[in-house]
């Protein structure tokens, strides 16, 4: 049977963000070994004594039936169950510390794992975060952890629990006789044969198993999520058709693991048969022929029997650990991301924001900006126009210090924004956007961010500032009410005002607006004009302007067009000059 | 029953009076992969408690010095051992196919029920729930569905062992008959606490993932602002916890581990002693003691089985509820079936506001009450959830309501404040149900989306050119089809201006009778939201069109514009005959606030020296006071 051509975890986008390499990754797994190098040492001894523990059993058994077969009037019957409590005794409680240990260490390498993996991602350049989107960030952090949690939390354990114990059991039948061992080995081959054929197949199929089985849910997912544009557009039996076709492709998977598996498992059963058989012909001819007790074969066959639970383990928790080794590389390809750019000594010395002969592009080959060169000074307000495409907002987040210029130099003070770090500029120029993010948690985190000491006198001072304080005073908790998804739900204005007390805390001479309230309803923006001119009020602002409105207003109008600046001057000017801004206007106001 | 079957293309009536009945419905469907996997899990379980009697006998024929007779064990090892994996392969794939059956049955269900509940799920809990369901409740559904037949082949097994073992050995049959009901339950009690602590640990994890996706989403903030530390170390302290309640419910396994050692092994200390007793006395052979040992420790399979569908039930039973509960939920509005199936054509009415939108003509509405505006919109398109026991709207004169859903969503296209980009290609993004009469290109140049083909157009160059490994494509400047680039989902890796213009080329492609929309381009800028403006009369010329919007730039280009004030059509006219005789009009579309007077969209720091009086309620309508004279 051959896998099904279509892969639902075939990557339908491009990675944004690097994927580890083996070398990274092996570093990675050297790495953390070495900080629970103390707890695993922990997990393999106790399980070794559990392991060992649940050998005596077989031991007394043959040991018994030695003395019966050879007629021994004296048994010592008490001293046998004696130790045979004693090790169960010993099995029971390292049995239990064996499963209690595993578990701790899982969850402390899974914890380290996340915790390392926010700590990487909270450090990304914000250049990096604007070109890459969050979304490859979210996928890995939820889809990668909830597969490598499988892994931490059971194969890692396990499979060093089945390692240990088969090789105790190997070493235990050794002992007890050396050819018995030998004769459980001829099965081997047919094991390690099986093995490879199934383990080069199963990881890939269980990837995407578990991609296609995800994809069935995330469409159904997406029809509850669109259910007003389903209906509206009377999509309803295209998402049943959908549904049913994301259906077919994962059974399509499920049909092939279990094909794989319908090969895997008589290879396991007929190990396991093959090797007990083996033992029986071979260590008994040796006990009719006199070179082996049967009391060793007894004990022998028993061992042999026991290795199946740890030789399936192994066969079980393998492969996970395959599919969790593509999950980590994702992980911690998170390392491979270039640092932001070093704090040098570029210091500003004034708060002139200046753009000169700025090239920029996000490919290499194609520049979005052509040699824009723009004076911003301090306490002015600078209003962007022009058509969609043309350039406003690449130029926004260059002045925001976002990106650094392919060609030319934006400076603050003189000093290049590109040779400072995401901390330093930040505390000289905001770049306010659509997102109005509200963070789970409480309004006071929320607010918080931007200023970690500000007592709640400052806190109120700046809801007070954006006009929030009405529904923040209505609250009952006040600052401790919780909000967000799952919480008080902040309506889109009220998010905006929160956003905008976040500025007011942190205290930037300089914003850059992009499309700040374009997200929302217009109806709803009108009302926030007022909490937005308490932010503004003092500072240095270039406003990406949807609305004439604002460009109206503003000292210096920009109208960029194909990344270059078409038109240049107050709004009287451009007005008077007739060109495409003038035109433009007219239309708003309807007075042509 | 074959998984080629799958998915089915009826999945049949569930039902759904409550989650016991629910489960038992889907067991029913599969009646027939149930006996199969009963009857498969017996031989399975049935050959592997004879190994240990193959065992016995070789151990007997080797210290009876016969080795015709090992010769004879071995052979029955391996034949048994044929049998086992025979058993084993035809058990599993039987189980497996029960349980796709089962989840794959539940999942089409679910996705039928989302389908016909549409716009219905947005407004109730139920969103969420059926989310949860698909998600979480389906594996849970099917695993306690497929282990019915384990159980039952354990059941069968175990009774057959015992039988078998009071036939050969009364002596030792006795005590594992009373042992194994015994040994059967013993570890069950701990499994309510357990279960208790792994739903907290998953709760906690839940919550953690939560935070860390949260954090991740707003990452752009934080960096923009600051407050990473704070962050991390709230959710270092999630994650920690997350830790803590998977430790505290590991003790707990690891409580039912130990159990799960102990008490067969005290059995098996028990058979030993009893069994090495009777072998001294001469009442039984070595072999039989070897036999009975093995058995013993053969018989913890089909025990584990037990307590594996008892923990099945008890995930279960809340899963099945709540999927029974999903799938009962129905439409409250019904389908009015007094007009049959014709679409309606000629004017949009609506009785409860006044606002009369003239057939073939394109009509603006803009609300005083910016909440009132999204309901209104809703009404507009009939058989809306919201506005149960007002009139219905009408359109030429038929009322919506009494309509089928379909014919009247066919009749009316109500593209709503918020509309979702479905994942997929651009291309099946824009196939939707449609007239015919408008082609994809044409409604995306009258959006105005050639700056998003372009976006989506680099975009595939860049996965091809990831894919090869090389500079193929773009080298070859070979111009990319962006109607085959992919959204992502809700198209968030586009601005909300361009998720904004594609939403709008879809409701364009489908060329409805009538067009409602409501803030189409609210995120577009000025200059190109007056191309599209223009474009979208031109291409809706001779259609009935609705746009709820208060931008001038679209207003201009209205052929009649209706003021809607506290719920009620309060003027209608030309956009300019309105600004010039209607102060509030002016004051919604302008942007003054007559009360104050005061220009409050960027005041400039020198012009703002007292602050103005802020509003009790934000959305204060302003009142029908003189209007301030326009500085232009």
């Amino acid at each position: 049977m051959k896998p099904p051509t279509f892969d639902p975890a075939a990557p339908q986008e491009a990675e944004k963000l690097p994927v580890g390499s083996a070398r990274t990754v092996r570093a990675y797994v050297r790495e953390l070994a070495r900080r629970h190098r103390r707890p695993f040492a922990v997990l393999v001894a106790v399980n070794a004594v559990a392991s060992i523990a649940s050998m005596v059993g077989p031991y007394v058994l043959g040991d018994l039936v030695q003395k019966l077969s050879e007629g021994a009037h004296e048994l010592h019957l008490e001293r046998c169950v004696g130790a045979f409590v004693v090790a169960l005794v010993l099995q029971t409680v390292f049995t239990r510390m064996t499963r209690l240990r595993g578990a701790m260490l899982g969850e402390q390498m899974l914890a380290d794992l996340r915790e390392d993996f926010l700590v990487r991602s909270v450090a990304l350049p914000p250049g990096v975060l604007e070109r890459a989107g969050t979304g490859d960030l979210l996928s890995r952090i939820t889809t990668d952890v909830d597969r490598l949690s499988n892994a931490m939390r059971e194969a890692v354990p396990q499979l060093s629990i089945a390692l240990v114990w088969a090789g105790l059991l190997l070493g235990a039948l050794t002992v007890t006789a050396p050819p018995l061992a030998s004769a459980a080995l001829v099965a081997a081959p047919v094991l390690v044969i099986g093995g490879r054929w199934y383990f080069r197949r199963a990881p890939r199929a269980y990837r995407s198993e578990a991609a296609g089985y995800a994809a069935v849910a995330s469409a159904l997912a997406e029809t509850v999520d669109a259910g007003r544009t389903v209906e509206a557009h009377r999509l309803g039996a295209r998402r049943v058709a959908l549904g049913d076709r994301r259906i077919a492709e994962w059974v399509a998977w499920e049909r092939y693991t279990l094909w794989l598996r319908m090969i895997l498992f008589p290879v396991v059963n007929a190990t396991h048969a093959i090797a007990l058989a083996s033992v029986l012909l071979i260590g008994g001819s040796m006990v009719i022929n006199g070179w082996l007790t049967v009391g060793e074969l007894t004990t022998g066959a028993l061992y042999v029997q026991m290795l199946v639970e740890p030789v399936n383990m192994i066969l079980r928790w393998y492969d996970e650990l395959q599919v969790a080794q593509v999950s980590l590389a994702r992980l911690v390809g998170v390392r491979e991301v270039p640092g932001a750019a070093q704090d040098g000594d570029e210091a500003p010395d004034g708060r002139t924001v200046l753009a000169d002969e700025v090239r920029f592009g996000y490919l290499e080959d194609t520049d979005v900006l052509h040699g824009v060169s723009l004076t911003v000074e301090p306490g002015t307000r600078v209003a962007l126009v022009g058509p969609s495409g043309a350039g406003k907002s690449t130029l926004g987040r260059l002045l925001a210090g976002i990106y650094a210029p392919r060609t030319g130099e934006v400076t603050l003070g003189g000093a290049a924004l590109a040779g400072m770090s995401a901390e330093r500029v930040r505390s000289h120029v905001a770049l306010v956007n659509q997102e109005h993010h509200v963070f789970v948690g409480t309004l006071r985190d929320n607010l918080l961010l931007a200023r970690t000491g500000a007592d709640d006198a400052e806190l109120w001072a700046a809801l007070r500032a954006v006009d929030a304080h009405p529904w923040a005073e209505a609250f009952e908790d006040g600052l401790d009410t919780e909000v967000g998804s799952g919480a008080v739900a902040l309506s889109p204005a009220q998010a905006q005002q929160v956003a905008l007390a976040r500025l007011v805390l942190a205290d930037p001479h300089t914003l850059v607006l992009d499309e700040a309230t374009s997200l929302l309803d217009p109806r709803a923006a009108r009302h926030l004009e007022r909490s937005l001119a308490g932010v503004l009020d003092g500072r240095t602002v270039v406003a990406i302007a949807h609305r004439l409105h604002t460009a109206h207003d503003a000292d210096v109008i920009a109208v960029v067009e194909d990344g270059r600046i078409v038109e240049l001057g107050s709004h009287h000017d451009l007005v008077a000059q007739e060109g495409a801004y003038a035109a433009l206007w007219h239309s708003w106001h309807g007075d042509r | 029953m074959s998984l080629r079957e799958i998915p089915y293309s009826d999945p049949g009536v569930p039902d759904t009076r409550s989650g016991f009945r629910f489960l038992m419905w889907l067991q029913r469907r599969q009646l027939r992969g149930q006996l199969v996997a009963t009857w498969w899990g017996t031989v399975f379980m049935a050959a592997i408690a004879a190994m240990p009697a193959a065992v016995g006998l070789a151990v007997q024929s080797v210290a009876d010095r016969s080795g015709k007779g090992l010769l004879g064990a071995a052979a029955l090892v391996l034949s048994l051992g044929a049998v086992v994996s025979a058993g084993d392969s035809l058990l599993h794939r039987a189980a497996v196919g029960n349980w796709i059956d089962a989840a794959a049955r539940v999942q089409q269900l679910l996705s039928r029920k989302a389908a016909e509940l549409g716009s219905v799920l947005t407004r109730r809990v139920a969103a969420g729930e059926v989310v949860a369901v698909s998600t979480g409740d389906v594996e849970k559904i099917g695993w306690f569905v497929e282990s019915l037949a384990r159980f039952f082949a354990a059941v069968l097994t175990s009774l057959g062992l015992i039988a078998a073992l009071m036939v050969y050995q009364p002596l030792l049959g006795l005590p594992v008959a009373v042992a194994v009901p015994v040994l059967a339950v013993a570890a069950l009690p701990l499994l309510p606490p357990a279960q208790k602590r792994a739903d907290e640990q998953r709760a906690k994890a839940g919550r953690a993932t939560e935070l860390a996706s949260d954090t991740v989403a707003g990452l752009r903030v934080l960096r923009g602002i600051g407050g990473e530390e704070l962050f991390l170390s709230r959710y270092r302290a999630a994650s920690q916890e997350v830790r803590t309640a998977a430790v505290r419910s590991a003790r707990m396994w690891s409580l039912i581990a130990a159990v799960q050692v102990a008490l067969p092994g005290l059995f098996l200390v028990f058979i030993v002693w009893y069994g090495a007793r009777l072998t001294a006395d001469g009442r039984i052979g070595v072999g039989e003691l070897v036999t009975c040992y093995g058995c013993m420790t053969y018989l913890l399979m089909p025990l584990r089985m037990f307590e594996e569908t008892a923990m099945a039930w008890t995930f279960s039973k809340a899963s099945a509820k709540r999927a029974a509960a999903v799938l009962a939920i129905r439409r409250t509005t019904e389908d009015g079936l007094s007009h049959a199936g014709a679409v309606p054509g000629g004017d949009l009415y609506d009785p409860s506001s006044g606002l009369l939108a003239p057939a073939g003509q394109f009509t603006a509405v803009v609300c005083g009450d910016p909440d009132a505006a999204g309901v209104l919109a809703d009404r507009l398109g009939g058989h809306s959830p919201d506005a149960a026991g007002e009139p219905s709207t009408r359109v030429g004169g038929v009322a919506l309501d009494e309509l089928p859903l379909e014919t009247a969503r066919r009749a009316v296209l109500v593209q709503d404040k918020d509309p979702v980009l479905l994942s997929g290609t651009l291309r099946e993004l824009l196939d939707v149900p449609s007239s015919g009469g408008v082609s994809a290109e044409r409604a995306l140049e009258a959006a105005q989306c050639g700056d998003v083909l372009s976006v989506l157009a680099q975009s595939l160059r860049t996965v091809a050119r990831r894919a090869d490994g090389q500079d193929r494509a773009a080298e070859n400047g070979e111009a990319a089809d962006p109607m085959a680039a992919r959204l992502t989902e809700r198209g968030r890796s586009l601005s909300g201006g361009q998720r904004q213009r594609l939403a709008l080329a879809r409701s364009l492609v489908a060329d409805p009778p009538v067009l409602v929309l409501d803030e189409p381009t609210s995120a577009v800028d000025a200059h190109t939201e007056a191309r599209i403006a223009q474009g979208l009369r031109r291409l809706r010329e001779g259609r009935t069109t609705v746009v709820l919007t208060s931008s001038p730039l679209l207003l201009d280009r209205a052929d009649r514009v209706v003021f809607v004030q506290d719920g009620a059509a309060v003027a209608a006219g030309g956009h300019r005959e309105l600004l010039g005789t209607d102060s509030r009009y002016r004051s919604v579309v302008t942007r003054y606030e007559p009360d104050d007077g005061a220009r409050t969209s960027a005041p400039r720091p020198s012009a703002s020296p007292s602050p103005s009086p802020s509003p009790s309620t934000p959305q204060a309508v302003p009142s029908a006071e003189p209007a301030i004279e326009e500085t232009v």
